[in-house]
């Protein structure tokens, strides 16, 4: 699925039409076909969701082959959890917060790996420092985003490039929003940093 | 306004969050500050760059094959799907009954001391038999199985909104062929109370169903 009205959508209620409602309806048949067993029903729904996937998981990751992982891992969820999707919003709108929370469970689980090497109760001291840009790169948004401190960048992800709201944002990466909108100020002024250079 | 209180208030300022009190002391600020206001043009360039980014960016490579080889892994190993342990369940029950009919056919043992034990608990789906008489440690055995089945119902019934009602409904529909099957099994022993492979069915069908029932429990955890 590719943008369009029933996409990612949140924070603005889009107008439904008819072609609206008659692929929800073509994508409810394949979740109940896929609930029912039926795996090349699973992959057509793969299929249509994968580049959203994994261009959600490269960003909050800015890790090409973390983010196969991860677009991996999140498709088996969805598999195994498909009993929980009502088909009362499109299928993208239930994938996405299950995307970002396979995004945050590797992250989380990498620096659980990391305190036992180094013990400290400071959780952000195990995100690698913003790195300076360089004068003579080219400003890359991508790259940039790429260096910022993961939380930083994943507020940035979810508010600025996936266009959700603040409160969107803090709910699904489990933060208060005041945190929510702290990294982001630091997430844009680091950009802009690497903008000026 | 300083520009360092401009700055705090610049992410607002673009996004349109700024309590209406505020907006006008920072476009006061913007218009007499030329840095601020270059902070502000780089923040908005950043931002409309920033939205511009595609949404969609193909994997590199098929990620698809290795996706239905786990999924076909997981589903050999776990239990998703109605239909997929079902004829398990009836598998497992009729091979009680099977096993029941040959040891009914051989000679029975001398007669051990027997006690009473009483009903156990109603659950959610069925009903055991009336109190048989039947060795004391096996009678003891039945009671931890019953005591372990009954709290796995109790939480599988705290669930049940999870599952969808035909897994519900097979849930039911397996759980009462064993049932049946113990149920048989109570009355085989009533008669022979002092045989050891009807003891051994009986231990091994109880095993079956709190395995089910566990099976079902960890799967509507997992929804």
């Amino acid at each position: 699925m590719e943008g369009g009205l029933a996409g990612f959508m949140l924070g603005e209620t889009p107008i439904p039409t008819r072609f609206d409602d008659e692929r929800r309806a073509a994508e409810w048949r394949l979740v109940q076909d896929a609930r029912s067993g039926d795996l090349q029903a699973f992959e057509r729904l793969y299929r249509d969701h994968e580049r959203r996937v994994f261009a959600l998981c490269l960003r909050l990751s800015s890790n090409p082959e973390l983010a196969e992982e991860l677009t991996q891992e999140v498709f088996i969820r969805a598999w195994k959890k498909l009993a929980s999707f009502r088909g009362e919003s499109a299928f993208s709108s239930w994938l996405y917060p299950l995307t970002v929370n396979v995004a945050r469970s590797e992250r989380r689980s990498r620096m659980r790996r990391l305190a036992r090497v180094f013990p400290t109760d400071d959780v952000a001291a195990f995100e690698p420092p913003a790195p300076p840009p360089t004068p003579e790169t080219a400003f890359d948004l991508e790259k940039a985003m790429a260096a910022l401190p993961p939380g930083a960048r994943a507020v940035f992800v979810l508010h600025d490039v996936e266009g959700r709201t603040h409160e969107e944002t803090a709910s699904l990466l489990g933060l208060a929003p005041g945190t929510s909108k702290a990294q982001l100020h630091r997430a844009r002024r680091l950009l802009r940093e690497a903008l000026e250079s | 306004m300083t520009c360092a209180e401009l700055d705090d208030r610049l992410d607002a300022w673009v996004d349109r969050t700024l309590p209406e009190a505020e907006q006008r002391d920072v476009e006061s600020h913007l218009a007499a500050c030329p840095a601020c206001r270059e902070q502000e043009r780089r923040l908005r360039q950043l931002l409309a760059h920033a939205s511009a980014l595609p949404r969609s960016v193909s994997p590199p490579r098929d990620l698809w094959p290795e996706i239905s080889r786990r999924i076909e892994r997981e589903r050999a190993w776990s239990w998703p799907r109605v239909g997929s342990w079902q004829p398990l369940l009836a598998v497992a029950a009729a091979v009680v009954i099977a096993l029941l009919a040959v040891v009914l056919r051989q000679p029975a043992p001398t007669p051990a001391h027997t006690v009473v034990i009483p009903s156990p608990a109603a659950d959610t789906y069925q009903t055991q038999p009336a109190a048989v008489h039947m060795d004391p440690a096996l009678a003891a055995m039945e009671r931890d199985y019953q005591a372990a089945a009954n709290a796995l119902l109790a939480a599988l019934q705290e669930r049940k909104d999870e599952l969808e009602p035909e897994t519900l409904a097979s849930v039911e529909r397996n759980l009462a062929v064993i049932d049946e099957a113990l149920a048989e099994l109570h009355r085989a022993l009533e008669k022979d109370p002092a045989r050891p492979e009807l003891g051994r069915m009986l231990v091994w069908t109880h095993r079956k169903r709190v395995d089910v029932l566990r099976k079902m429990v960890k799967y509507s955890t997992a929804l």
